[in-house]
C-alpha cells in the first residue's frame, strides 16, 4: 500500500541520521528531531505541560528539562534538536531538582482545589505534583486570582487553575484557525483570555481545548461535575457523524455515555475531534422511537403493537403490491454497513424489487449508466497526505463544515504555503490561508470549470480561470475536492468529469499522487456504495441485471405504491409528503420520531450507533468497526435483525441469523468487509489510495459532444452543521452551539 | 569632560553644538570610515572587527566580529541588521546620548555592519520613552538618504541598505534580542526559544544580526583606525573604550567614556566626583546595571572595570551602569525595589520567571516591611537557584542574580530584618 509517509521516509534516508544516547540507550532519529521526539520513540516519558505533538513548540513550561552532557544548564527537550553523539539524561539528580523547582513555581498560584476540579484524576499537574511536588507549600504570600470567562456551551473555565502553557492559544491559532484565545499582561499578571472579550467560542473544534488543557482551567461544560474520570468505562469507537470517521474514545457508565474524547489516529483524525462528533451523543436519547407502531384502522393514527403484529402487517403491505411497486430508501448517516447490506438483500432477494437508493439529495444520476468505480466516488488523496498539498481547489466544497478534520489537514497545507481556490455559489466561512474564491450563480459552476479547462489548454481565458488553471498546472501535489454542493448538483456528473479532465491537464493523477477527491455527501455513504444500496449496482460493485429506479425517480412518485424507508431523515423534503398524499404507503424503520414516521403505516424502532455493533466506512473508503457501548430502548432492535425477522414471512429468508453470519456474507460480497480483515486491522487500509486512476470520459470528446445537463439548478435546503441529523438536533449542546450566532456560520 | 580622559571614540562629537546634524558630523571626519569599509570585501570588514576584539556593549559581552561571522553568506531569506536601542536596564543611559547627540555615528556603524553581513535592510528599535531620540535618529536617517548614504546605491557602490526606526512600547524584555524581534514583527514582546538563534532564524525568519547602539557606534572608529589599533586600547579580552553610566550616590553622576580596565575607584574618584560623603561612606556598587550583583565595598577597592575582573569579583560588567550606594541605603529595601521591577517586567511566558519573580518580590517586600520569617533568606536563595539558568531568556537570571548577590554580600542585613522586623540602617 502506497503512503505519503513512505515517500518522505525514503527521502530522509539520504540524509545522515544523528545518533544519540538517552538514558544509556542509543537511538538514531531523523535530523531536526528534538530530544523529546527521540525519547518518545524509545518509550521514555519526559514530563511536560506545554509540549503537544499536534502544536508548535512553545518551550514555556520548563517541565521537560533534561541534562545533556557538556551543556552547563539543563535544556528543554521539547525544543532542543538532537545532535550526533549527544548524551542525554532524563532523570538525573540535576533534572529532578529542576523539575521540583518548576513544580513548586507552578503550584504557588494554583488553587490546589483538586477535590472540586473536573480534571482530577486525569490531570498532569496532579500527577507530576505527586512525583515532583513538595508535600507542603513554602508559599505563604498572596495567590493570584483571575476572573473566569464565559466561553459558550462547550468550555467551562476556572482560570485560577491556568498554568499558562498556551496550548489553547496555540490550538486556536494554529489548528482551529480562529484566533480566539490569547494572553494579556505580563509576568505573574499574565492571563489567558478569549481574544474577543466575553464571547462564545465560534470554532467547531473548541472542545479540543478542554482536552489539551493539561490542568482543570478549561473543562467540557456538558461534563462539568458529572463524573470522575476513573469512574467511567472506556470504549474505543468510531465517530459516525461525518465521513471522516474519527477515532474516538467513549467514556460511559451505567448505560449512558458521559463524554466522547479523541483517540489518536495519525492517518485519519490526527489528534483532534470536532464538536459535532464530541457532543452528538447527547441526542441519542432524545425523540427515540421506542416500540413498534402501526395504523390499525385506515385514517387513524399509529398505535403501539407487538413486533409480530407489526412485521405481519409489513409483509401484508408488501405482498399486497407487485414487487416492482416497492421501493426502498436508506439514510446512510445512521446505519452501519450491516443494515445497508441486509436492506438491499431484503429488497432485492426477498421482495424482488430493484428500486433502492440512499442518495436522497442527489439530483444528477447520469453517472449510474457508466458506472463509476469505487475510487471515483471517494477521497483518493490520503487524509494525512492532504497536509502536503501545494494547491487546493474546492469545487462546491465547504470542507470546514462537511468534514471538519479534513479541513484541519487542508489548513495545515495552506499554512505551509499551498494556494487555495474555491468555486461555489456562496462565500465560505473558511479558515484556510491564501483562499481565493470564485462565487458564481447556481448553475454556472460547469461554465467556470470549462473556462478553467480551456485556460489550461489554450493558456487564455478570464483572469480567475487562468489563475486557477496556472496554479493547478504548476502544482506538484494538487488536491481537488468535489464537495457536497457538487455531488448534489443538478449537473454533478458534468462537474465531475470536468474535474477529471482538469486533473489530467494538471497531471495530478500520477504515480505517488492522486489529487482527485470526491467528498461523499454524508457519513457512511461510502458503505452504502460498497453495499450496493444503489439501483445500478449490487454489493461489491457487482453489475446488476436490471437497473432499478434511483432516489430521484422513486421520490418523484407515480409508480411506487409502497415506500420502505430505513433511517432516512426527510424532514424537510416535500417529495415524501406529496407521495404519501398521492397514496403511497410508507413503512418506516429507524431510531428517531419524525413527521415522516408519523405518516407511516408501520413504524419499526431501530438502534443508533453506539447501541449496536456497526461497520462504518469513511470518505477514504476505510472500513472501521464501531462497537456497542450502551443499550438502546428495550423494545427497539438492530435494523438488520428486523429485516431478517421480516424475511421469515416471505418465501426467501435472509441467509444469516447472527452478526457473524451477516458479516461473512458482507465479506463474500465485498472483500474489504471480510470480518477477518476488518477485525484484525488497527487502522483499516480498505481505501483505494493506490488506485491511481480516475475513470471519466475522455475530456476531448466530452467538450465536443457534451454530457446532457440534467435538470435546472435549484436552491437546496442547506442544513446547519450542528443540526444535520436527528441525533445532532437532539443534542442540547449542539443546539446551543447552533443558536450561538455565527456558530458554524449556518445558524 | 574630565581632561584626564585621554580618548573619546564614541563621544568624540557630542560636545559640539548641533552634534546631531550631518554637517557637524561630516566636519568631524564623519562617513570616512564607511567609504574605507565599502572599498574592501565584507569578509575583510568582519576580520577587522574581529581583530579589534570588541565585545557587545549591550550586556552579554559577546564578541561582535564573531557574531557577524555567524551570518550565512548566502540565504534564501533576506538578511537583517537590527540595532538594539531599547536601552532599558535600570541605571543605563549611554545609548540615549549616542542617539540624541550623534545619530550619524550609529548610522555609519550600521551601514558598515550591514555591508559586512550582507543585510539590505536595517531597523533601529528605539525604546518607547526615547521620543526626542527617535526623532533625532529619524531626522539623521533622512539626511543620510538625501546624501545617498542610505538607499539603493549607497556611496555609488552598488550596495543597498535601507534603514528605519521602530519605536517600542515600553517593555524591558524587548531589549532581549528575540523579544525585540517579536515586537518588531508586531507581536507581543516575548523571547523566543533558542536554538535557532537569530543569526540563522531571526526577523521574519531571515538571518539577523542584533547589536547594541554603543557596539555599532564603535565600528566607524575601528574601520577608520584599524582593528589592531582598537585592540590596544583597554585590557586583554576587554578592548577599547566603554561608556559607564555612573549614577547613585556620587558627586558627579553622568556618562563617562573611558578605556576598559580602569579601576572602579578611579572611575568614581577621578571622573564621577567621588562618593557622596567620601570613599569611606561607600557601601557598595552595582557595577553593570540592576541585573548585576552588588559588590561590597571591599571588592570595590580593587576591582577594575573590564569583563573578566568584574566576573572574578562575582558580578558582571553588563551594560556598564555603575550604581553607587552609600551607607544610608538599606540593601534589603534596594533589592526589594529591584525585585519589584523584575516582577513587573517579566514577560510571563515561562514558569520559573513568571512565578519566581513574583514570589521573590513578595518575599522581599514582606521582609522589608518587617514581616520576615525564619527561613525566608534560605528560601530566597533556593528560589534564585531554581530560576537561574532555567528560563527561556536571561531575564530570569537578571531577576535572580541581584537577589542572590545581595544576600551573599550583605547577609547580616537580611538576617537583621528577619530577626528584628526592621532595618539596621534607617
Amino acid at each position: 500500500m502506497w503512503s505519503m509517509a513512505d515517500v518522505w521516509w525514503n527521502r530522509s534516508q539520504l540524509i545522515k541520521m544523528p545518533t544519540l544516547i538517552i538514558d544509556g540507550r542509543e537511538i538514531s532519529v531523523k535530523p531536526g528531531a528534538t530530544i523529546m521526539e527521540a525519547a518518545r520513540l524509545l518509550g521514555i516519558k519526559i514530563p511536560h505541560f506545554c509540549y503537544h505533538p499536534g502544536l508548535s513548540v512553545a518551550g514555556n513550561c520548563r517541565m521537560c528539562m533534561v541534562e545533556v552532557e557538556k551543556m552547563p544548564k539543563p535544556v528543554i527537550s521539547c525544543a532542543m534538536p538532537v545532535n550526533e553523539g549527544m548524551v542525554v539524561r532524563t532523570n538525573s539528580e540535576m533534572v529532578q531538582k529542576a523539575r521540583r523547582g518548576v513544580m513548586e513555581f507552578l503550584l504557588i498560584n494554583h488553587p490546589l482545589d483538586c477535590p472540586v476540579c473536573d480534571q482530577g484524576g486525569e490531570c498532569k499537574l496532579q500527577d507530576y505534583a505527586l512525583k515532583y511536588g513538595p508535600d507542603q507549600s513554602r508559599f505563604q504570600d498572596k495567590k493570584r486570582r483571575v476572573a473566569n470567562h464565559d466561553l459558550g456551551p462547550v468550555i467551562e473555565t476556572e482560570m485560577n487553575r491556568c498554568i499558562h502553557c498556551t496550548r489553547c492559544i496555540r490550538f486556536s491559532t494554529e489548528v482551529a484557525g480562529v484566533e480566539e484565545m490569547g494572553a494579556v499582561f505580563r509576568g505573574d499578571h499574565m492571563k489567558v483570555v478569549p481574544r474577543l472579550g466575553q464571547r462564545p467560542l465560534s470554532s467547531e473544534l473548541a472542545g479540543n481545548m478542554a482536552e489539551i488543557c493539561p490542568v482543570g482551567a478549561l473543562n467540557l461544560k456538558p461534563f462539568h461535575f458529572r463524573a470522575r474520570g476513573w469512574e467511567l468505562h472506556r470504549a474505543q469507537g468510531i465517530c459516525p457523524h461525518c465521513a471522516v470517521g474519527c477515532h474516538v474514545r467513549v467514556d460511559h457508565r451505567q448505560n449512558s455515555i458521559y463524554r466522547i474524547k479523541t483517540r489518536k489516529c495519525p492517518s485519519i483524525n490526527g489528534e483532534w475531534l470536532c464538536d459535532k462528533g464530541r457532543f452528538a451523543y447527547e441526542g441519542m436519547v432524545v425523540g427515540r422511537l421506542q416500540v413498534p407502531m402501526m395504523v390499525l384502522e385506515p385514517g387513524e393514527g399509529l398505535v403501539e403493537v407487538s413486533w409480530s403484529q407489526a412485521l405481519d402487517r409489513v409483509s401484508e403491505i408488501i405482498k399486497g403490491v407487485k414487487p416492482e411497486e416497492v421501493a426502498g430508501l436508506a439514510g446512510a448517516w445512521g446505519l452501519g454497513a450491516e443494515e445497508l447490506y441486509a436492506f438491499q438483500d431484503f429488497l432485492r432477494q426477498v421482495v424482488g424489487t430493484s428500486h433502492l437508493d440512499y442518495r436522497l439529495s442527489q439530483k444528477d444520476f447520469s453517472a449510474d449508466d457508466i458506472p463509476l468505480a469505487r475510487s471515483d466516488l471517494m477521497l483518493n488523496t490520503p487524509l494525512e497526505a492532504m497536509e502536503k498539498a501545494d494547491c487546493i481547489f474546492l469545487v462546491g466544497a465547504d470542507p470546514r463544515f462537511e468534514m471538519p478534520l479534513l479541513n484541519v489537514r487542508l489548513r495545515k497545507a495552506s499554512l505551509d504555503g499551498a494556494s487555495v481556490w474555491s468555486l461555489g455559489t456562496r462565500h465560505l466561512l473558511a479558515n484556510l490561508e491564501n483562499l481565493e474564491e470564485t462565487i458564481v450563480s447556481p448553475g454556472e459552476e460547469v461554465d467556470f470549470l470549462r473556462k478553467v479547462l480551456s485556460a489550461m489548454t489554450t493558456k487564455r481565458g478570464s483572469k480567475a480561470a487562468l489563475a486557477v488553471g496556472n496554479a493547478l498546472r504548476k502544482a506538484e501535489r494538487p488536491v481537488v475536492l468535489l464537495g457536497r454542493s457538487a455531488v448534489n448538483h443538478a449537473q454533478a456528473e458534468t462537474l465531475r468529469r470536468l474535474v477529471v479532465a482538469i486533473l489530467g491537464k494538471a497531471e495530478a493523477v500520477a504515480a505517488g499522487w492522486n489529487g482527485y477527491n470526491r467528498m461523499v455527501a454524508e457519513a457512511n455513504a461510502a458503505a452504502a456504495e460498497d453495499m450496493g444500496v444503489v439501483p445500478h449496482r449490487g454489493p461489491g460493485y457487482r453489475v446488476v441485471d436490471r437497473m432499478g429506479m434511483n432516489a430521484g425517480e422513486i421520490l418523484a412518485g407515480g409508480k411506487i405504491k409502497v415506500l420502505f424507508l430505513l433511517g432516512v431523515d426527510l424532514e424537510n423534503d416535500s417529495r415524501v409528503a406529496a407521495a404519501i398524499q398521492a397514496g403511497t404507503r410508507v413503512i418506516f424503520m429507524g431510531a428517531f420520531a419524525s413527521s415522516v414516521a408519523e405518516k407511516a403505516q408501520v413504524v419499526l424502532p431501530g438502534l443508533v450507533h453506539g447501541e449496536k455493533s456497526g461497520t462504518l466506512t469513511n470518505g477514504e473508503g476505510r472500513v472501521q468497526r464501531n462497537d456497542r457501548v450502551v443499550n438502546g430502548p428495550l423494545t427497539a432492535k438492530e435494523d438488520w435483525r428486523i429485516l431478517r425477522a421480516l424475511s421469515q414471512r416471505f418465501a426467501r429468508v435472509l441467509p444469516y441469523d447472527d452478526l457473524k453470519g451477516l458479516r461473512e456474507a458482507m465479506g463474500r460480497a465485498d472483500g474489504r468487509y471480510d470480518p477477518a480483515v476488518v477485525d484484525s486491522e488497527k487502522v483499516s487500509m480498505a481505501c483505494d489510495h493506490g488506485a491511481g486512476v480516475t475513470q471519466g470520459l475522455d475530456p476531448g470528446s466530452e467538450a465536443k459532444s457534451g454530457v446532457k445537463d440534467v435538470g435546472e439548478p435549484e436552491m437546496v435546503w442547506e442544513p446547519s452543521f450542528y443540526r444535520e441529523t436527528p441525533v445532532t438536533r437532539g443534542s442540547p449542546t449542539l443546539s446551543r452551539l447552533h443558536g450561538g450566532g455565527d456558530k458554524g456560520g449556518r445558524g | 569632560m574630565n581632561p584626564s580622559a585621554p580618548i573619546q571614540l564614541v563621544f568624540r562629537n557630542i560636545h559640539k553644538p548641533n552634534s546631531h546634524t550631518l554637517p557637524v558630523y561630516l566636519e568631524g571626519g564623519g562617513y570616512k570610515a564607511v567609504t574605507k569599509a565599502l572599498a574592501r570585501t565584507p569578509e575583510e570588514v568582519i576580520e577587522e572587527v574581529k581583530r579589534s576584539g570588541i565585545r557587545g556593549r549591550g550586556g552579554a559581552g559577546f564578541p561582535a566580529g564573531i557574531k557577524w561571522s555567524f551570518i550565512p553568506r548566502t540565504s534564501a531569506k533576506p538578511k537583517y541588521l537590527v540595532c538594539n536601542a531599547d536601552e532599558g536596564e535600570p541605571g543605563t543611559c549611554k545609548d540615549r546620548d549616542i542617539l540624541r547627540y550623534d545619530p550619524h555615528l550609529l548610522i555609519e556603524g550600521m551601514i558598515i555592519a550591514a555591508f559586512a553581513v550582507g543585510a539590505e535592510r536595517g531597523y533601529i528599535y528605539v525604546r518607547g520613552e526615547f521620543f526626542l531620540e527617535s526623532q533625532r535618529v529619524e531626522a539623521a536617517i533622512k539626511e543620510a538618504y538625501a546624501k545617498g548614504y542610505l538607499g539603493e546605491n549607497i556611496f555609488g557602490k552598488g550596495v543597498r541598505f535601507d534603514l528605519a526606526v521602530h519605536l517600542g512600547a515600553g517593555a524591558y524584555v524587548c531589549g532581549e534580542e528575540t523579544a525585540l524581534i517579536e515586537s518588531l514583527e508586531g507581536k507581543k514582546g516575548q523571547p523566543r526559544v533558542k536554538p535557532p538563534f537569530p543569526a540563522n532564524v531571526g526577523l521574519w525568519g531571515g538571518p539577523t544580526v542584533i547589536n547594541n547602539v554603543e557596539t555599532l557606534a564603535n565600528i566607524p572608529n575601528i574601520l577608520d583606525r584599524g582593528g589592531a589599533w582598537y585592540a590596544k586600547l583597554g585590557v586583554e579580552k576587554s578592548s577599547g573604550t566603554k561608556i559607564f553610566s555612573v549614577s547613585g550616590h556620587c558627586n558627579r553622576p553622568g556618562n563617562y567614556e573611558v578605556e576598559m580596565g580602569i579601576s572602579l575607584k578611579d572611575l568614581l574618584e577621578k571622573f564621577a566626583g567621588g562618593v557622596r560623603g567620601g570613599w569611606d561612606n561607600l557601601k557598595g556598587v552595582i557595577p553593570g546595571g540592576s541585573s548585576s550583583p552588588i559588590l561590597a565595598r571591599a571588592a570595590c577597592e580593587t576591582v577594575t572595570m573590564d569583563y573578566d575582573s568584574i566576573a572574578r569579583a562575582g558580578s558582571m560588567l553588563g551594560s556598564g551602569a555603575v550604581i553607587v550606594i552609600d551607607k544610608s541605603v538599606c540593601v534589603v529595601r534596594a533589592i526589594a525595589r529591584i525585585s519589584r521591577f523584575y516582577r513587573h517586567e517579566s514577560c510571563g511566558q515561562c514558569t520559573p520567571c513568571r512565578e519566581g519573580t513574583g514570589w521573590l518580590a513578595q518575599i522581599l517586600t514582606r521582609l522589608e516591611a518587617g514581616g520576615g520569617r525564619p527561613g525566608d533568606i534560605e528560601l530566597l536563595e533556593e528560589l534564585c537557584g531554581n530560576i537561574s539558568g532555567k528560563t527561556i531568556c536571561a531575564l530570569g537570571d537578571a531577576a535572580a542574580m541581584p537577589v542572590a548577590g545581595a544576600i551573599r554580600a550583605f547577609r547580616e542585613e537580611f538576617v537583621y530584618h528577619v530577626e528584628h522586623g526592621r532595618c539596621m540602617v534607617e
